[in-house]
């Protein structure tokens, strides 16, 4: 609602009203008042928009034509709602075969006239106000039919209401429970857009003579008297014309800066903390990926992470667990440049073979980042467009970021799906993505990052959609792929076991900090941090005792912007002190490449 | 409950191809197989959501808790409003007890779905699946949209339930390990038909089948110490 264009709707539609109010007890004297002298008047300055034929003044009659004229188009609107809403609903509580005839009379009345269908109603109705505004009303209602409709399928295809089914409840009550309440936001603002409308379409029935009838006038009726003049005294038709113009604008941009801020969650404001000063210390030459400090900060001073160092060597996989909300994804989105606005990355530097990513202007950052970072998302089709063959998408890396030419590209492609071991690989680059199955997808996205010589290889929790022997394949690809181009792999996920089966160090992270870091083949004996051990009990393996009750660990994880002075993991640690909730334990050495943060850690 | 030869056709697609499987009182059977083995279908089938062609006997009073807990609830209506909703002449007492049994407090009937975590969400899906006093329970991954540190505290629950009300369960999950600790027996399906079924040890120690040896061997394991 802060916008230009909505801050200038409400203000429209607030003066509107408030000349509905006032505008009859000021005004209505005067815009009665008839002046045979003074009949037929141009523009002058006791009558700055003239005067009819029997000399009452067009100005007063205009603002006193605001309260019939916002009331009829109020009454139009909430006859074609009524209308529209049942029509609407009907199909979901009547049986399919009548459901069906109610929606499809109602996608034939969308495709018809709406001016039509309101002065066949007006006519039908008897001429005068109630004809137009029936008319306008049953003009309105299939589009507002169309709209619940299409509102109220999404809702009753939900688990809830499926759930409801189960439980006997009948689909009367569905509607009224579960459809109406969900759909009622965005119907109401449509409202207020249908508002616009009618007012705009009640001035149209009245201009053709089919509205309001002397001596009763809207705006309408003031343009339809006063048209027949335009010629000889402009301004008489102008005045009302543009009221009807001003109001029926005004509500239309209310409504829909409404519906904008409906759909859109704000993001609150404020000055984003400066990100702490990069702490000096000698870079690991060795290193492929050489992370320090990083931080991400959203608007408001939300931190999702804070001060994460990390270190991959080559043909390393370093997996990034933690709970959703542990800062694990953002924390690799950061290193590869893909944190979404607002959000700020600060500390560093985010060494890549020893060059500072942040630091590269732009466009080399991006020819860096296109030709040595991969990436693969729990999603194959977030990183592949349906529309496109898979061969062409790989090509495009190729003829994009190396310059190769198309035909070199398309070779190359099919040589990196044949490498993924994708079978077939100059028919499969000929097939579109859905033509292929989630497991080859995968390795597709795989092949893509393969174009180049990849440096870095961020796997967001790759297999989580995937089956287990297909999972199977697809951490052995990584692997291998990982060890040939002797790239640092990020890989991050949720599944302990997949992590300790896989990566060759484990950073785990809580509320948006590493709080240890440790190989991974001690995941089950050797961990220190209270939490990482809760971790591992929490997951069954198909070692566990199944006569015990499994882990779990109480309470939850502070959000980004509750995390307090001590210890994130304090509240729900069953070894904290005064000491854990006063003071946050620093990352310390824990025996040969073992970081822990815990002052309790044995 | 016994399903004898149930189909489901979406189209020239059969999902569920003339599946036989009985789910015997007061046991949890555990349903495992790859996406789109057709595992989910059946489960909407059992429930009624889908049409079928078979028979299923004693197939009435059958509930189900879905995968996604932040879906599965209407974001209008309170927790207590949700749970009650199974109930013929629902009292707040009905209510509280329904809570009690999923172990959450009874001031939390007043609250919304928003103010609640995933896996307190998925203990209201439960409460009210209770409410209806079903037969059979259906839970359809109900832990794989959890996080690791709450799934257990749910499987607890699940397995708690069984213990206390002697409830019949079919338990679908795509990982083996949780239905290995939750399931008395498994059935493990494959493109629409159950290739195994058997008491859960038998099907993990000793399986029959080609496909159940390769699911099995593919379950990732942490490293042993």
């Amino acid at each position: 609602m802060r916008t230009p264009s909505g801050l200038a709707g409400a203000a429209i539609v607030a003066l509107m009203l408030v000349l509905a109010v006032v505008g009859p007890p000021i005004w209505g004297d005067r815009a009665e008042l008839i002046d045979p002298v003074a009949a037929l008047q141009g523009v002058s300055a006791a009558h700055p928009l003239g005067t009819d034929n029997l000399g009452r003044d067009i100005l007063a009659r205009v603002l006193v034509a605001a309260r019939l004229s916002l009331l009829l188009a109020a009454l139009a609107t909430a006859i074609g709602a009524a209308i529209g809403v049942v029509l609407g609903t009907l199909p979901s509580v009547l049986p399919r075969r009548l459901g069906r005839l109610v929606s499809s009379t109602v996608s034939a009345l969308v495709a018809f006239p709406g001016l039509l269908l309101a002065m066949f109603t007006a006519v039908v109705a008897g001429l005068g106000a109630r004809g137009a505004v029936l008319g306008i009303g049953v003009a309105l209602a299939p589009a507002f039919a169309r709209l619940t409709q299409t509102l109220a399928a999404s809702i009753a295809g939900s688990d809830f209401v499926a759930a409801a089914r189960m439980l006997g409840v009948s689909k009367a009550t569905i509607v009224r429970r579960h459809v109406l309440p969900n759909i009622a936001e965005p119907l109401i603002l449509n409202l207020t857009v249908m508002i616009g409308a009618s007012l705009v379409g009640l001035a149209g029935m009245s201009f053709l003579g089919l509205g309001v009838q002397a001596p009763g006038y809207d705006w309408g009726r003031l343009l339809f008297d006063g048209f027949a003049r335009i010629y000889v005294n402009p301004m008489v038709a102008l005045g009302p014309a543009f009221m009807v113009v001003l109001a029926g604008l005004g509500f239309n941009l209310m409504g829909e800066a409404l519906a904008k801020s409906a759909t859109r969650s704000t993001v609150p404001k404020g000055a984003a903390p400066a990100a702490p000063a990069p702490e000096a210390g000698e870079a690991d030459p060795e290193a492929v990926l050489e992370v320090r400090n990083l931080t991400v900060t959203f608007p408001g001073g939300v931190t999702p992470v804070r001060e994460v160092s990390l270190t991959v060597g080559p043909g390393e996989i370093v997996g990034l667990v933690g709970e959703s909300g542990s800062g694990k994804s953002l924390t690799a989105y950061a290193v590869g440049g893909l944190v979404p606005y607002p959000g700020v990355v600060g500390g560093g530097p985010v060494l890549l073979d020893g060059q500072d990513v942040h630091a590269l202007p732009a466009t080399e950052r991006r020819k860096l980042l296109g030709t040595s970072l991969a990436m693969v998302f729990q999603d194959p089709m977030a990183s592949l467009n349906p529309a496109l063959k898979v061969g062409g998408q790989l090509a495009e890396v190729a003829t994009v970021h190396q310059g190769a030419t198309r035909a070199e590209a398309w070779q190359r492609a099919v040589d990196r799906l044949g490498h993924v071991r994708i079978s077939e690989p100059a028919r499969r680059a000929r097939q579109h993505p859905h033509q292929l199955s989630g497991g080859m997808r995968q390795r597709a996205v795989i092949a893509m990052g393969l174009m180049g010589v990849p440096r870095l290889i961020i796997a967001d929790e790759p297999t989580t959609g995937l089956d287990v022997t297909v999972q199977r394949e697809i951490l052995r690809l990584l692997r291998e792929v990982t060890e040939e181009s002797a790239a640092a792999t990020l890989f991050i996920s949720h599944d302990m076991a997949v992590v300790g089966s896989l990566c060759d160090r484990v950073v785990v992270m809580y509320a948006g900090r590493v709080v240890e870091e440790l190989p991974a083949d001690r995941l089950v004996s050797g961990a220190a941090h209270p939490y990482t051990r809760a971790l591992v009990a929490s997951v069954p393996d198909m070692s566990a005792d199944r006569s015990l009750p499994l882990a779990s660990i109480p309470g939850r994880q502070p959000g980004p912007a509750e995390v307090g002075e001590g210890c994130a993991f304090a509240e729900r640690c069953a070894l904290s002190t005064d000491r854990c909730t006063a003071t946050r334990p620093p990352l310390e050495e824990h025996g040969k490449a073992h970081r822990v943060a815990c002052w309790e850690a044995s | 409950m016994i399903i004898k030869g149930l189909t489901v056709r979406f189209g020239a697609f059969t999902a569920v191809d003339d599946v036989t499987l009985e789910v015997p009182e007061g046991r949890i059977v555990g349903l495992v197989g790859e996406s789109g083995s057709g595992k989910s279908t059946l489960a909407r089938a059992v429930s009624g959501l889908v049409p079928y062609t078979g028979e299923i006997v004693d197939g009435d009073g059958v509930q189900m808790v879905f995968q996604d807990p932040y879906a599965s609830l209407n974001p209008r209506m309170t927790v207590g409003a949700s749970v009650a909703e199974g109930l013929r002449r629902p009292t707040p007492a009905d209510v509280e007890r329904l809570l009690g049994l999923v172990s959450l407090p009874p001031q939390l009937a007043s609250r919304y779905p928003r103010e609640l975590s995933g896996g307190m969400r998925q203990r209201v899906a439960i409460a009210r699946a209770l409410g209806a006093s079903p037969r059979l329970l259906v839970a359809d991954e109900i832990t794989s949209a959890l996080d690791v540190s709450v799934q257990g505290a749910v499987l607890n629950l699940v397995r708690g339930l069984r213990a206390e009300l002697g409830l019949s369960m079919l338990f679908i999950s795509h990982n083996l390990a949780v239905v290995r600790y939750v399931a008395d027996e498994i059935a493990v399906m494959r493109e629409g038909r159950v290739v195994e079924h058997g008491p859960t040890r038998q099907v993990v120690e000793t399986p029959a089948h080609p496909y159940t040896r390769d699911l099995l061997a593919a379950v990732p394991r942490l490293p042993a110490p």
